[in-house]
């Protein structure tokens, strides 16, 4: 078994690693703890309160600096909670060979981040539908990198609702944020600019693991001593990753990316299969 | 949108950062705490780590009463947990009373749906 002092130091090289190739919170520090011997829904309860404090953190600048869409958050929000609370409720009783499954099948969506990076552009000349304009989903932000104020408008939320209510399950049962793919549903449904759509999506995270931790703290799988050096150590990592990302070429990344997604759900498929 | 001169994005964006910062550090003493007094620094997923109950809120009060009568790794690790978890939990609050102030019926709902099915969640499992 391990030690707090392991789950430390692997949780700083785990949120290290995952900040640097756009694996927020979890996706990569529980799948290091469950090779370390953790048990799979240990890890899970833990990764949950984890991302509370990573996604929370991350979010707060970006909120400061009006780029997060509080509306469209709050919105949002009302599924993706609901959403959480049933996967984590799944969590507490499915056996634990279908989450090793799960959690390989759904490492697939980060690969949807792949081809986004860098684009950057806003969407135009978007026809709100009805409910959007109903709820006033639209905002501005300077975005620093074109030198300018972009204003931009967004639709289709109730089709986003039930995006992010299966984005909301995926983050309940596996204990991560799914970033990737609450992501995916910003941009390819609401027609999120992406700046917008990331920061957004961290700021929503922080409620959805809330609302996943609320069914994991009492269903005798959050262990105290696992959950506090993983949070520590996933923060600090991910501090650390974000202030050295410039610094590292982006080809680099793409391909550490890769191979980071590979190994974990290599390591997921095996622990399903000998489980 | 402003209330007493302040935006919501701002009011928010303090919640979060004190929320986590204040948590990380209580989990930090914490655990620093467990270290200086514990021979075996083995995660061994006995009970006594387990978090207990079926109510955050009791859960909460018992952590603060439990603190009142002296602070153990235990107590301050437990505390840094609430803390965290109380953080999203204030921000949503702070969005009611903030959407009902600037009179917006429609996100003072929706802010109040977000926060009652937190709470039946935090309270009912």
């Amino acid at each position: 078994m391990v030690d707090v002092i392991t789950v430390l130091l692997l949780s700083i090289l785990a949120g290290l690693l995952g900040s640097l190739v756009g694996l927020g919170g979890s996706l990569v520090t529980t799948p290091a703890l469950v090779a370390l011997g953790v048990p799979v829904k240990y890890a899970i309860a833990a990764g949950m309160v984890t991302i509370i404090a990573t996604s929370s953190g991350s979010a707060s600048s970006y909120v400061r600096e009006k780029i997060v869409n509080v509306k469209a958050a709050m919105f949002l929000e009302m599924f993706t909670i609901v959403g959480a609370i049933v996967g984590a409720s799944v969590t507490s009783i499915v056996p634990a060979k279908f989450l090793y499954f799960f959690f390989a099948a759904f490492l697939l969506t980060s690969f949807v981040g792949i081809g986004r990076r860098g684009r950057g552009e806003v969407p135009q000349a978007v026809n709100q539908d009805g409910l959007a304009r109903w709820l006033q989903l639209e905002g501005s932000y300077h975005d620093k990198s074109l030198g300018k104020d972009v204003n931009y408008k967004l639709t289709r939320p109730a089709l986003g609702g039930a995006g992010m209510f299966v984005a909301g399950i995926a983050a309940g049962m596996l204990g991560i944020g799914a970033g990737a793919f609450k992501v995916s549903v910003h941009e390819l449904i609401l027609k999120m600019p992406s700046k917008v759509s990331t920061t957004t999506s961290s700021f929503i995270i922080g409620m959805t693991a809330l609302a996943g931790a609320s069914v994991y703290i009492f269903s005798g799988l959050l262990y105290l001593d696992l959950a506090a050096p993983m949070m520590i150590g996933t923060t600090l990592g991910a501090f650390l990753g974000g202030r050295s990302l410039n610094r590292i070429r982006s080809s680099t990344l793409h391909r550490l990316f890769l191979v980071v997604v590979l190994l974990v759900m290599v390591e997921m498929l095996y622990k399903g299969v000998t489980a | 949108m402003r209330v007493r001169g302040r935006d919501l994005e701002t009011i928010i964006s303090y919640i979060l950062t004190i929320g986590v910062l204040v948590s990380l550090a209580v989990e930090g003493v914490g655990l620093g705490y467990y270290y200086a007094t514990t021979e075996s620094l083995q995660v061994d997923f006995t009970s006594r780590w387990q978090t207990r109950g079926n109510d955050f809120f009791a859960y909460a009060w018992g952590t603060l009463l439990s603190l009142g009568e002296g602070a153990t790794p235990l107590s301050l690790i437990a505390l840094g947990i609430v803390l965290l978890m109380v953080t999203p939990y204030v921000r949503v609050l702070a969005s009611v009373v903030y959407f009902t102030v600037e009179r917006n019926p429609k996100y003072a709902l929706i802010s109040l749906f977000v926060l009652a099915v937190l709470t039946i969640s935090l309270k009912a499992h």
